[in-house]
Order: structure tokens, then C-alpha cells, then sequence
């Protein structure tokens, strides 16, 4: 049957793989098109004239630039200052998350003491908890603790997730137990073996743990909007509905569409120069079953 | 060992553990568990005892103990069953794509094509994306004179989806497929990659298709991984907010919103503290429940595949 087939396909010229291929090529670059022109359309809107950007039809070749909406943007709303914000909170939470989770990571897995096991299982049991159920009563715990509008009052809730631990113990576990006996007789201290044997040898798993928090927490929406009060306060996806909400009335498209790709740039920055080790902090989640 | 009194158990525990190990361990563990117990485990339970007040949140000793009550207003409200009602809708428009189109994306750029890296950074790239620029991005792409209504507009007049009630979900849905198909894309790119080329020859030698060889050795080589993409799919977009609350606001007349805009609403509009606890306990109660299904369903699938 396939001989066939194969025969009449020769007769006719056309190679089937061949076709197959040309319609694999097709179809994954009509979707890297559909990908990229909501890029394009931000870029090319925000440098889009206001004469012209009401047009009935979107213009995807400018045939006119201006810079007046970042003029605009950068003099009415404190960007800068945003964007300061969030490295802040997001650098925080992840030299947080980095110490707290190696050092339990390090304890449930090169350390001997009665619980641990109880320990780790809740810790995992928490994967269970969705993040919004805990919106009010975090609200009102940070609120009594006088932390409502403070850096530390949004640190310290989203510093606790389970996934970290998770991802440590799975390399910390593996680590060869005759470099660490082959310290003890050097005479490491064990705070000496975690901070100068793990630590160290941990690396490629702590940046990958390090680049996913950053991420995670600089994106962070719905916490930082009701426990951060004030404008100066705002980080950058705060501050950016502020920008739309402000303007909301005259609906100035171009301002919009700068304040979006402006907040875009640092992390698109930073993906495109560290996207091997991203693809790897992503990759390590997968193995979380 | 298995019948032994408290005081042999004792004796046992110490002769396993030595003491400075154990004062290490806790000490390395303690940081984290201080903020794990204050910040995860105790607002779950203080988050609870809320949702059987009536809270007041500006005069603490207004609050009231009303039992029940809140979670019975709450099953009588109309609106509460149109968040809900929408959540899933949303849950239904999201996840089949969020699957199905992140695993032709992995499969697609595992082939050898020209140009797969590049494609690879474009399907990553939304997943840096913070979700005010997709929403404001989205809301703007979905306008009158858009980028959506330039392509419809030679088969349909073009209209604004995001102010009309049957288009407005379908709307959020699509950025929300864009912007989050990155993740799923990864993992199961990686998952692809771990699959070993010589069962794909095994089964050329046998002459299989590569239809075949996709629903015998891809599909099911992949199970796990793809079952961990359907669960964090289904939990986030059933969790969803960002979105509907930039690009519509909830509207038009509630037609986008969420089971956790409508939390928000009680709560930090209305300031019905006890009430909006309350949504959010039910909210975990069917997100449990939407994971146990979902395990046991893709179990049993596994059964009559296998």
C-alpha cells in the first residue's frame, strides 16, 4: 500500500516527507508571526502620532514617528522610581527565599533530627494551598502588624512558598556524602560544610532558584496592589494600571502603549541575555510531581 | 520495635539522633518555618475563623461570631454563581489550548527547522511579562481600530471584544493563552527532549506512522509531564485576576467577572472581610476538588490506554 503510494507520489514529483515538512515549517511560523505582531503593534503604537493613531486601521508600518508619549509618560508618572521599586521588592524576596530555603533544604537533607520527615510533607502538603485564599487573612495580619505599605509587609508573605524547599532538597540530596565526610575531617563545622561545600557546589541550582523568584515576584500583581498604598510606593505592574487609569478618560493609546513596553524592556533584557538559565528554572518545576 | 512503651521510644530517639545534630537541624530550619507557619499555614486557619465572623475591619470589636452564615449568603447570591459560572467558562476556554497548542509548539520546535531557536525565545518570551502589559497590551490589540478588528475587519464589522458580552471572555481568554502558554511550552519541550530517539527508530523499523508513533511513544512517554501541565493549568486559570480586572474591569455586566475578582470586590471594595474569606475558602475547597477529579480522570485514562 505505503509502495504504492510512494510510487504514485514520485510519478507526480511531490515527496511526502517533503510536504510534511512544508507544512511544519508553515504552521510554526504562522504561529511565531502570531507570537511577535502583538510585540510589533506595542512598539509601533507607542511611537505612532496622535494624528494617526485613531485611524480606523492600525498602521503596522508607522508612516510617521514621535518620541511625545514617552516624553509625556516619563514627565507624568515617577517610571524610574517604579521600576527602582520593584528590583527592591523582587531582590528581597529572592535573597530571602535563597537563604531561608538552602538552609532548611540543607537541613532536611544532610542533618539527622526527629521531625524532619513531618516536616518536609507539610511543607510539600502547602502546594495544595492557592495563593488567593490567603489574600484576606495575610491583608489583616499585615495590617496588625503595622507593615501595610512597607517593602517588608510584602517580602516576608511572598517568601514563604513550598516550590523552593522542594527544588533544593532535590540537589542538595544527591550531593556525594564522601565530600562532605572528607570535610568533617578537615575539621568543617557544619555551618562551615553549608556555607563553603554546598553552597558552592549548589550553584547552578540556587541562580536557577534565584532567576524564577526575581521573575515571579517582579510580575507579582495582586498582593503588592492591596498591601501597597501609596504612589511612591508602587511597583512597576501597580503603577502601570495608575498610568492607564489616569488617563482613562481621554484614552491616549500611544501613552499606554509606552508606559507597557517601557515595564517590559528590563526583564526582556534580562531573558534574552540569561534564557538558557531560565529555560532551566523552568524546566526544574516540571520535575515537581 | 513496632510495641514498645514512650519510654523505650525516648531511649530510641536518643540513640538515633545526636543532640547537636538535632539543635543544628532545627536551627537550619527554623528561619524558614517561621515564615512558612506565619505567612501560609496560620492565615489558612485565621483566614477560617474570619469567614465565620461578621468582620469589621476599622472596629476590631464590632466583629461578630455568625457561624455559618456568610458561606449561606454567599450560595444565595446571584453573583457569587456568576463568578463562579464564569471562572469556568474561562477554565474551559483556557486549559484545552494551554495543553494542546503548548505541545504541537514543543513538538513542532523539536523537529529540525531552520530558525527553532528563534521560535524557541518568541513562544518563551510572554513568560516574562508581568500581567499589567499583557492586559493594557491585550486591551488595546482587542480595540475598534486594533490589531484584532484590522484582520476580522474584511469579514466582519469590526467591533471592541472587550465591551461586548459573548466576545469579551473569549478576548481575555485569548491574551491569557498568549501570555502564559510559555510555561507549559518549556516544560514539555523538555519532556520531549528526554524522550530516547531509538523507540521513534524501533518503531520506523516497524513501519509505524508518525501519527502512530506520536499516540504510542510520545503521548504516553510524556504522561507525567503532561499531567503536571494540565493540573497547573487548570489551578491558575481557575485562580484568575489579573487580567479580566485590567482589560474589562469585570464587565461588560459581569460577563468577565471571576470567582477572584468577586473576592476582591467584598473585600477590599465592599470591606466584607468575614464574607470574602469565605469566597476564598469555598474557592480552595473547589480548586481541591478540581485537582482530585483531575488526578483520578488522567489515572484512569492511563488504565484504558495502556
Amino acid at each position: 500500500m505505503s509502495t504504492v503510494r510512494s510510487t504514485l507520489n514520485e510519478t507526480i514529483g511531490i515527496d511526502e516527507t517533503r510536504l510534511r515538512k512544508f507544512g511544519v515549517y508553515v504552521a510554526m511560523y504562522g504561529a511565531g508571526i502570531l507570537f511577535f505582531l502583538p510585540y510589533w503593534y506595542m512598539a509601533t503604537q507607542s511611537i505612532l502620532p496622535r494624528n494617526l493613531i485613531f485611524d480606523r486601521n492600525p498602521h503596522l508600518i508607522p508612516p510617521a514617528v514621535t518620541t511625545t508619549w514617552y516624553e509625556q509618560l516619563f514627565a507624568a508618572a515617577p517610571m524610574v522610581q517604579w521600576i527602582i521599586n520593584t528590583i527592591i521588592l523582587a531582590g528581597g524576596v529572592t535573597v530571602v527565599v535563597l537563604v531561608i530555603d538552602s538552609m532548611i533544604a540543607f537541613a532536611l537533607t544532610r542533618l539527622k533530627w526527629p521531625g524532619r520527615r513531618l516536616v518536609f510533607v507539610t511543607i510539600l502538603a502547602s502546594f495544595m494551598i492557592p495563593a488567593v485564599v490567603n489574600l484576606i487573612p495575610i491583608y489583616t495580619i499585615i495590617s496588625s502588624l503595622g507593615l501595610l505599605n512597607t517593602y517588608i509587609g510584602v517580602i516576608l508573605p511572598l517568601s514563604g512558598g513550598a516550590l523552593g524547599v522542594f527544588l533544593l532538597v532535590q540537589f542538595f540530596k544527591d550531593f556525594p556524602k564522601e565530600l562532605e565526610e572528607a570535610a568533617q575531617l578537615d575539621g568543617f563545622s557544619t555551618v562551615q560544610i553549608y556555607a563553603k561545600l554546598i553552597l558552592p557546589m549548589m550553584k547552578p541550582a540556587m541562580t536557577a532558584l534565584a532567576l524564577f523568584t526575581f521573575i515571579s515576584t517582579w510580575n507579582q500583581f495582586v498582593l503588592p496592589l492591596v498591601l501597597l498604598q501609596s504612589e511612591s510606593m508602587y511597583t512597576l505592574p501597580i503603577g502601570l494600571v495608575t498610568v492607564r487609569d489616569a488617563y482613562a478618560t481621554t484614552s491616549q493609546p500611544g501613552l499606554v502603549m509606552a508606559s507597557a513596553l517601557t515595564a517590559s524592556i528590563p526583564l526582556l533584557v534580562l531573558f534574552l541575555a540569561l534564557q538558557k538559565h531560565l529555560i532551566r528554572a523552568v524546566e526544574l518545576q516540571g520535575t515537581v510531581e | 520495635m513496632s510495641i514498645s512503651t514512650p519510654q523505650q521510644r525516648i531511649r530510641a530517639v536518643r540513640e538515633e539522633y545526636s543532640l547537636r545534630e538535632t539543635l543544628e537541624g532545627y536551627g537550619f530550619s527554623v528561619p524558614y518555618l517561621l515564615v512558612f507557619a506565619a505567612f501560609l499555614v496560620y492565615p489558612l486557619a485565621y483566614g477560617f475563623w474570619m469567614s465565620l465572623h461578621d468582620w469589621n475591619a476599622l472596629f476590631p470589636d464590632r466583629t461578630e461570631f455568625v457561624g455559618l452564615a456568610n458561606y449561606q449568603t454567599l450560595l444565595a447570591d446571584p453573583q457569587f454563581w456568576n463568578a463562579l459560572g464564569n471562572t469556568v467558562y474561562f477554565v474551559v476556554l483556557t486549559v484545552p489550548f494551554l495543553v494542546v497548542l503548548s505541545l504541537l509548539l514543543a513538538l513542532g520546535v523539536n523537529r529540525s527547522i531552520k530558525g527553532r531557536r528563534v521560535l524557541r525565545t518568541l513562544f518563551f518570551s510572554p513568560y516574562v511579562l508581568t500581567v499589567s502589559v499583557v492586559g493594557l497590551l491585550w486591551q488595546d490589540v482587542f480595540e475598534t481600530n486594533g490589531l484584532i478588528a484590522y484582520f476580522t475587519g474584511f469579514v466582519a464589522e469590526p467591533v471592541n471584544w472587550l465591551i461586548d458580552p459573548l466576545l469579551a471572555m473569549p478576548a481575555v481568554a485569548i491574551a491569557t493563552i498568549w501570555w502564559t502558554i510559555a510555561f507549559n511550552f518549556i516544560i514539555l519541550l523538555a519532556a520531549r527532549q528526554n524522550v530516547g530517539e531509538q523507540l521513534y527508530e524501533a518503531a520506523r523499523l516497524d513501519g509505524a506512522t508518525s501519527w502512530r508513533a506520536m499516540v504510542d511513544i510520545t503521548i504516553p512517554q510524556m504522561r507525567n509531564p503532561m499531567m503536571f501541565v494540565v493540573i497547573t493549568s487548570f489551578l491558575s486559570s481557575f485562580q484568575v485576576f489579573g487580567q479580566p480586572y485590567i482589560m474589562t474591569d469585570g464587565g461588560p455586566a459581569g460577563a468577565t467577572e471571576t470567582i477572584v475578582m468577586y473576592l476582591y470586590r467584598t473585600g477590599f471594595s465592599a470591606r466584607e472581610f468575614g464574607y470574602a474569606a469565605a469566597v476564598g475558602y469555598v474557592l480552595f475547597l473547589v480548586m481541591v476538588a478540581v485537582s482530585l477529579v483531575n488526578y483520578f480522570v488522567l489515572q484512569d485514562d492511563g488504565g484504558t490506554s495502556a
